[in-house]
């Protein structure tokens, strides 16, 4: 009768030495694996510059119109680059096509997963939003 | 026809063709790179072997081999697939892998041909050559490093164009296609641009604009010229994004780059009224009311005559045929014009003189619904034609002439079309050019003969050669029914051959002789006269020479064998054939002909004739009666082009009131009380009828900001007059005006007007005026007349291409008067007529005779017709300004 008992406090006893399963979020953030695929942004060089030229070929693959409104334009050095472009987050399926589909390597799916918002408008990004701003990029970064 | 096999697939071809071309035609996919249908077969790229029995046992090029009968063609084994992939490879080891950002990226045929064999790497490797980009050209952008030297932009530009601006530069591996390492000058057709397979020729305009999946595309024909070329209007957005022209890839400068003339800043969008000197904007309702009472007010108090209709070259058949009903049905009157009375007109009384007016009789209806812009006549076995129309050539046919002979003609700016007719009839070994122009023009350089007269004196070098030709061969009997011999015979005895000579500007009179022979000999002569000839004083007079010099050696049973007169603009021959005239009906029906009560109703037609455009002017001058006192334009600049330009403005000004539509406030727009916008070029639809006779049919593409189409002006102010109600589409205001209109039966889109009706030809030769005198003593003799990069006045706004190329007009003049005026390139020149006097920048040209000077009239500054009396020519002094 009492066995079963001193048996249940001693996993109990265990658990309070061991390290706790729960994550206090928000305080605590859960990594993610690298391969997680959170939302699209548009990467740069070292230099800052958008490594994008505005091929559209990641719009073209995106399979629920999450990025329209590439708008190219024509730089000093005759190269393309875009002056406009938007990836509307609440339609962005996260599924990385377009990752996948960039020649340039201009656009990649970051780590972040927090995406709750209460206006729709900031889930719209706009070229500058969409452009990530240093490799460690957090979420207050460019809410 | 012959039998043969496609892998394993029996079919039949015809003989001459090529394998490539017949497995087309039954489906069957052959890959290839330096093909195009447009183009000659070369077979240098290798990439369409197809293995053929019985023939050698290596793989023959199916783009260059015929088919034959019996033949078993393969197209597809792993022999051929490894050759393909081999070749691929060599062709992409320096190929520039800049397909993100090249804007053939989605329609390349490297692109998609790679994609098709697979090749997925390219495993050799060379030394990589430089890149050359050329950023400088005006308006084409090359980029040598992704060029795969199929050499289809040489052959385009060669063959088709005439220009040789492009050529092979270097050998194997290092072949650079260039223009010798300095920016292009040429033409500026940019045909290289859309026969490229690859992006290596790149349209400046369309650049990183969009990708080639972007775009929505609408069929059109082209709104500049006379040609009816048919192209593809790209837009994304609302926007035109390019004019693409996959196809038969040929299209001028103004074609390809002049569509931004929708887009132009000083486009009207609103309509505006005149108060008080100053324009206000108002609304439509406000300005179609004050033009219906004012015409209204105008027509009650002098009558239906007192107000003038000047019809339009740059609107369509259906807006014109509405116009001329508006006058005709809805005022009563048949004081109505077109802008054609300076130039095409000249040419059609000229030839209906000496050929006849258009008759065609037993002319069924379809019973049947039809497509769009088809005509509701159909050809039946009884149909009959004849009259002028029946002489007039399509360019198509022009190709199989073996002679041509143009005379006042610089065909290349006037008619870019024409000029490629000719350059396709040149490929034929036999073929002759005769070439009689007052200055040198481009195909000069392939004239079997040049005949450099004075300006003017065209009627004399025609006289000169047809006395030559009639003392050479007297017994000649033409191949037309003809008459009146005698009456030629008469008029050209009044001078010798040697005072011809001299007063063409001949060395010798053996040059009409050389003439005579050449065209004595032709089996299938054809003859080309432009603008320049036709916008003399007394063209009609020329026109009746040249008539009768087609009457001694037309052939016309020959295709090929016809007169090419150049209706400048769009719709030029359009606006005639649809009735814009005083005294003729649409179709050229005379005012009382027995059918014509049906275009009515139950208004009869007025058979009393109006006055054209010039006895209207004189009558104002005069301040008669019978001058109108209203005037109302579908469009254009008179003032632009109306010779005299200070005689032209006094005498519209006394005018009590001028509406005029069009799409941007141009001088005469200036001095109207009225103006309507109107939506031009992809902003509406309609048909023209181009120089050569077919009709090309204009689709909406783009949005009308405001404006409204010329029909639909017209047929609103018509409802507000209290007119009978009008079709309410362009569709079927086209079948309203087909349908009584014998000399289109069976026209539809792309066809020519009178092809297939049985055409029964006579003319009588008609004797011609030889007096050529110029009034005044002035040293120089100047001609307005067209550059190439421009049509009109239309292609004059910003922010038009080809404004890049030709922004301003410039008088030309030989280097070696220049130099004894002591002027120089760029310099400011004053010239003065006994007219008036302008300024204008002198540029040189050798092209020139010396003594002959040269003023385009496209442009608002310089204005050269402030020069003019009557006439594109006039004697002008020329002094530094």
């Amino acid at each position: 009768m009492i066995l079963p008992l001193i048996k249940g406090l001693a996993t109990t006893l265990r658990h309070v030495f061991s390290k706790p399963v729960t994550l206090q979020y928000p305080e605590e953030k859960r990594p993610v694996y690298p391969r997680f695929r959170g939302h699209p942004e548009l990467v740069v060089n070292e230099d800052g510059t958008r490594r994008c030229v505005a091929c559209t070929l990641c719009m073209v693959v995106c399979p629920s119109n999450a990025i329209k409104n590439i708008v190219p334009a024509e730089g000093p050095e005759h190269e393309k680059y875009p002056t406009q472009f938007v990836i509307d987050l609440t339609r962005c399926i996260f599924c990385g096509f377009c990752q996948e589909a960039c020649p340039k390597a201009a656009i990649k799916l970051n780590n972040l997963y927090e995406l709750a918002q209460y206006q729709k408008e900031v889930l719209i990004l706009d070229i500058d939003r969409a452009t990530q701003k240093k490799s460690e990029m957090r979420m207050p970064d460019w809410l | 026809m012959v039998n043969l096999t496609i892998d394993g697939r029996a079919v039949q071809a015809e003989p001459g063709k090529t394998i490539l071309e017949v497995a087309k035609e039954n489906g069957i996919f052959i890959p290839y790179l330096c093909f195009h249908p447009a183009l000659k077969p070369i077979g240098s790229c290798r990439i369409c072997v197809v293995e053929v029995k019985p023939g050698p046992p290596r793989p023959l090029p199916a783009c260059a081999t015929t088919v034959a009968e019996g033949q078993e063609v393969v197209t597809n084994s792993d022999r051929l697939q490894a050759i393909r992939r081999e070749l691929m490879k060599l062709v992409l080891i320096n190929h520039a892998i800049e397909c993100p950002i090249c804007d053939k990226g989605g329609e390349c045929e490297l692109q998609e041909l790679t994609h098709a064999l697979g090749i997925d790497q390219v495993d050799l490797k060379a030394i990589a050559l430089p890149p050359n980009h050329d950023y400088e050209s005006d308006l084409i952008e090359r980029h040598p490093d992704r060029c795969i030297t199929c050499g289809r932009c040489v052959r385009i530009c060669r063959d088709h164009v005439g220009a040789m601006a492009i050529n092979f530069m270097n050998r194997g591996y290092f072949t650079e296609l260039g223009s010798g390492r300095v920016p292009l000058d040429c033409e500026f057709c940019g045909s290289c641009i859309d026969i490229c397979p690859v992006g290596a020729l790149i349209n400046k305009q369309f650049k990183y604009r969009a990708r080639a999946w972007e775009v929505d595309k609408t069929m059109m024909v082209c709104p500049f010229c006379g040609g009816g070329c048919t192209y593809e209007l790209h837009v994304k957005d609302g926007r035109v994004m390019r004019v693409y022209n996959g196809d038969s890839v040929l299209l001028c400068g103004r074609g390809r780059f002049g569509y931004p003339v929708v887009e132009a800043e000083d486009r009207l969008k609103t309509p505006l009224i005149k108060e008080n000197g100053k324009f206000r904007t108002a609304t439509w309702d406000e300005a179609l009311d004050l033009v219906s009472a004012k015409f209204k007010e105008i027509a009650a108090e002098a009558g239906a005559n007192a107000i003038y209709g000047i019809g339009s070259p740059r609107a369509t058949l259906e807006a014109n045929y509405l116009f001329q009903k508006f006058f005709r049905a809805g005022l009563g009157t048949n004081q109505l014009d077109n802008p054609g009375r300076l130039h095409y007109l000249k040419a059609v009384a000229g030839l209906a003189e000496v050929f006849g007016w258009p008759k065609v009789t037993e002319v069924k209806a379809v019973g049947k619904t039809l497509p769009p812009y088809h005509s509701p006549l159909a050809i039946s076995e009884e149909t009959k034609g004849s009259g002028f129309p029946f002489v007039l050539g399509s360019f198509e046919e022009l190709a199989q002439a073996d002679l041509v002979f143009a005379i006042g003609a610089d065909i290349t700016p006037e008619l870019p079309p024409l000029g490629w007719a000719v350059n396709k009839a040149r490929q034929n070994d036999k073929f002759k050019l005769i070439l009689a122009n007052p200055r040198t023009t481009k195909y000069d350089r392939w004239a079997d003969l040049s005949l450099r007269y004075k300006p003017g004196a065209e009627r004399l070098v025609l006289a000169g050669i047809m006395k030559a030709l009639l003392a050479a061969q007297p017994d000649r009997t033409p191949a037309i029914a003809s008459g009146n011999l005698e009456d030629l015979q008469e008029t050209l005895k009044k001078f010798g051959p040697k005072e011809l000579a001299t007063k063409c500007g001949f060395d010798e009179a053996a040059l009409f002789e050389e003439a005579a022979t050449l065209l004595a000999q032709a089996q299938a002569p054809a003859v080309i006269f432009g603008v320049e000839l036709l916008g003399q004083d007394k063209a009609e007079q020329t026109v009746m020479a040249l008539a009768d010099l087609f009457l001694l050696i037309g052939r016309p049973e020959k295709p090929g064998s016809a007169l090419y007169p150049v209706a400048e603009k769009a719709n030029t021959r359009g606006v005639c054939e649809a009735g814009v005239l005083p005294d003729r009906l649409p179709g050229y029906l005379p005012l009382d002909d027995q059918t014509a009560a049906a275009f009515w109703g139950d208004k009869p037609v007025i058979k009393e004739p109006g006055l054209d455009l010039l006895a209207m002017l004189d009558k104002l001058e005069t301040d008669d009666p019978a001058a109108p006192q209203a005037l109302y334009a579908l469009g254009g600049d008179l003032l632009r082009f109306l010779p005299n330009r200070s005689r032209a403005e006094k005498l519209l000004g006394k005018l009590k009131f001028i509406v005029v539509q069009d799409a941007f406030l141009n001088d005469f727009a200036q001095m109207a009380d009225v103006v309507l916008p109107v939506a031009i070029h992809a902003e509406q639809e309609g048909s023209f009828i181009s120089s050569g006779g077919s009709l090309g049919v204009l689709n909406k593409a783009l949005d009308a900001d405001g404006v409204k189409p010329d029909w639909q002006i017209i047929s609103e102010l018509g409802a507000k007059m209290g007119f009978p109600a009008v079709p309410g589409s362009p569709v079927r205001i086209f079948q309203d005006l087909a349908k009584n209109v014998p000399l289109w039966a069976g026209l539809a889109p792309g066809k020519t007007v009178g092809s297939g009706i049985p055409a029964t030809l006579s003319g009588k030769f008609a004797p011609f005026d030889l007096d050529i005198s110029l009034p005044g003593r002035r040293p120089f003799t100047l001609i307005v007349g067209k550059v190439l990069q421009h049509s009109g006045s239309y292609t004059t706004h910003h922010p038009c291409g080809t404004l890049v190329v030709t922004p301003k007009g410039m008088l030309a003049l030989h280097p070696e008067d220049a130099a004894s005026l002591e002027l120089a390139e760029g310099d400011e020149a004053k010239i003065i007529s006994s007219h008036g006097e302008i300024t204008a920048p002198v540029t040189l040209d050798a092209n020139l005779a010396q003594g002959v000077v040269f003023l385009p009239e496209h442009f608002a500054e310089p204005a050269a017709h402030m020069l003019t009396l009557n006439s594109n020519l006039v004697r002008v002094t020329i002094q530094k300004a």
